[in-house]
């Protein structure tokens, strides 16, 4: 490796602090609201100790599926002024999440009606998560951490800090080696400066954690892109469709659900339902139903396949593999949330999260000593 | 040697090897341990908890033995 040139290392140097500075603020409330996130659900299980806990590896037996026609005719007497938007496939078997429609007009409707599918019987309604207003403290937390509690922009806004974070452990990995030619690995020089012992400690800590922090940090810059991800998607299988949405007319009260489901599982087997959109709702078309179907491996339970369903006709429209931005975003989910390797992968997790902000903190502290007691070349900076 | 564990070759301080060795191994762990959680429950689990937790437990190792006061010497040409 040749030796980096020093006007090189100036540049590399500026990204990597101006990079850093801008996203730091951004990136420690990110750490901050994360760090209790990571027990989300040992803490919701903790807070709400008759919930229904989601037993994680519950496999539905096909001789206990409950009629879903009638589940969901259960579902429209119950609501009669409101549409059938989603099912979700609890990990509970038998258990179902109706997402409906709700009336601008009236305050305080949940939009979630929990069925017990077995003995057909609504057993409670939720808010969503999303709907911070309504939830727990949990809830408040997590729409901090995705959006600042304002909206998509700032979704957004926080993906493009989450991209700034990945440019600025780039150029922090670019500028390790030269402070590392003659200094062994792991070397915190606590004898001398408190600035120098902070920066090995900064060095020593982000190169430890780098590839955590690229992932978690990568993943979480895709996660904020999930309704524009899905939205190219439907774009795409619309085009595909785009003849038979000529003539497409919306389905009001669709019917044969169950049909659907069976199809779409006959279709791709040793898979389960994740969840079906309903006709006309966001994640489908006007007339057909969208099953999302998953696959039962700890991997392949990340990746959702969606079939299409003519909610008249029944016919199958082959909407093919998943685009790869689909997947991309599917398989960076688990990856940002370290929710796929037991308790013990969490606790990792979060200590990963405690030493990025430990890289973080430092970092700041390098900046601010540093403007304190400017270097020696630098003139015209007379107060 | 008290540095022995992470610097072998501290006989060519500067070279690639020197600098890159110890971030590389904790990358490939890291990455290890990220991908092997996804693969399946069982021994992949066992893997991926280790080879994560290697990366924090060097972190630990340095600091711990900074904060000691075992100070090194100070770096060739300073």
């Amino acid at each position: 490796m040749s030796v980096m040139s020093a006007r090189a290392l100036a540049r590399w140097r500026w990204v990597h602090e101006w990079s850093s500075l801008v996203c730091t603020v951004f990136l420690l409330m990110l750490c901050l609201t994360g760090l209790p996130l990571i027990f989300h659900d040992e803490i919701d299980g903790w807070l709400q100790p008759d919930a229904p806990v989601a037993a994680a590896g519950m496999q539905h037996s096909a001789a206990s599926a409950p009629d879903m026609d009638a589940v969901i005719e259960l579902v429209r007497q119950a609501y009669p002024g409101r549409s059938v938007q989603f099912v979700v496939w609890l990990d509970e078997p038998g258990r179902f999440r109706v997402g409906l429609s709700r009336n601008a007009q009236q305050q305080g409707q949940k939009p979630f009606a929990l069925v017990d599918g077995v003995n057909r019987r609504i057993v409670g309604e939720a808010w969503s998560e999303k709907d911070w207003r309504n939830g727990g403290a949990m809830s408040v937390l997590l729409m901090l951490h995705t959006n600042l509690l304002m909206g998509q922009g700032a979704q957004l806004f926080l993906g493009a800090m989450g991209v700034l974070f990945v440019v600025s452990l780039v150029s922090g990995t670019v500028i390790y080696a030269p402070f590392m030619r003659r200094l062994a690995f792991g070397t915190v020089r606590t004898g001398q400066s408190r600035r120098l012992a902070w920066l090995d400690l900064h060095n020593l800590l982000g190169i430890a954690g780098l590839l955590w922090m690229l992932v978690v940090g990568l993943s979480g810059a895709i996660n904020t892109l999930d309704a524009t991800i899905f939205g190219a998607w439907q774009k795409s299988v619309a085009q595909q469709l785009k003849l038979e949405f000529a003539a497409a007319r919306p389905v009001p009260r669709p019917q044969g659900l169950h049909k659907a489901v069976d199809e779409a599982l006959a279709l791709l087997p040793h898979r389960q339902v994740s969840f079906v959109a309903f006709p006309g709702s966001m994640f489908a078309t006007p007339r057909h139903y969208a099953v999302y179907l998953k696959g039962d491996s700890t991997l392949t339970s990340r990746l959702l396949h969606p079939v299409l369903v003519d909610s008249e006709s029944g016919a199958l429209v082959d909407v093919g593999d998943p685009p790869w931005f689909l997947w991309a975003l599917e398989v960076s989910r688990p990856l940002h949330f370290g929710d796929y390797g037991g308790l013990p992968l969490k606790i990792l997790w979060a200590g990963f999260d405690l030493l990025a902000i430990a890289v973080l903190g430092s970092g700041v502290y390098l900046w601010v000593a540093r403007r304190r007691r400017p270097p020696a070349r630098a003139c015209g900076h007379a107060k | 040697m008290r540095n022995e564990l992470f610097s072998r070759r501290r006989e060519r301080p500067g070279g690639f090897w020197f600098i890159w060795r110890m971030p590389l191994a904790l990358a490939l762990a890291t990455v290890l341990g990220l991908f092997a959680a996804l693969l399946d429950a069982g021994p992949w689990r066992a893997l991926a908890w280790a080879a994560l937790a290697l990366p924090l437990a060097v972190v630990v190792h340095c600091a711990v033995r900074a904060l000691c006061g075992e100070r090194p010497l100070p770096p060739p040409g300073a």
